[in-house]
């Protein structure tokens, strides 16, 4: 990986924006799938979902920068699902050590586990496409 | 951080992640 061909501004910016979809998107499929009864206004949902896809966003684009090059897929839609899904495996077992540490604060539902695995797919795939639109323009 | 868990409690039920 030669670092001085990261467009990190690009990277951290396409992240951030397809991260906000994505939270939005999240907030959508919820409501569809019922999965998760919301306990809070929409409000605060518009800000949490938002800020919570930002962050995400951005970490899968900046992941995506920085291993690329390493990751055995040419392509680079298949290699932001694979580093989207991967982080939320990572996340997701951190959660699982907790519950195991903590079971009556922290437990998971298989719903709402199957429902994240999925968005997180979903996030890889806003994110790999706006790669592509940037791997045209280039 | 106060605050933050609740803020975000939603958040993480729908994306799947252990929680209260």
């Amino acid at each position: 990986m030669q670092f001085q061909f990261i467009d990190w501004k690009k990277s951290i910016i396409m992240g951030a924006i397809a991260g906000m979809l994505w939270g939005w998107i999240a907030m959508f499929a919820n409501t569809v799938t019922g999965a998760f009864a919301f306990e809070q206004s929409l409000l605060q949902h518009l800000v949490t979902f938002t800020v919570g896809g930002i962050i995400f966003g951005i970490v899968v684009s900046g992941f995506l920068s920085l291993l690329k090059d390493f990751l055995p897929f040419k392509n680079s839609l298949v290699s932001s699902v694979f580093i989207a899904t991967g982080l939320w495996i990572v996340l997701f077992l951190g959660g699982y050590g907790l519950a195991l540490a903590d079971a009556e604060r922290y437990h998971f539902n298989i719903p709402q586990g199957i429902q994240g695995l999925i968005l997180a797919a979903l996030l890889g795939v806003l994110i790999g496409f706006s790669w592509k639109i940037k791997e045209k323009e280039a | 951080v106060p605050g933050v868990h609740d803020a975000f409690h939603d958040f993480r039920h729908v994306i799947g992640m252990p929680c209260h």
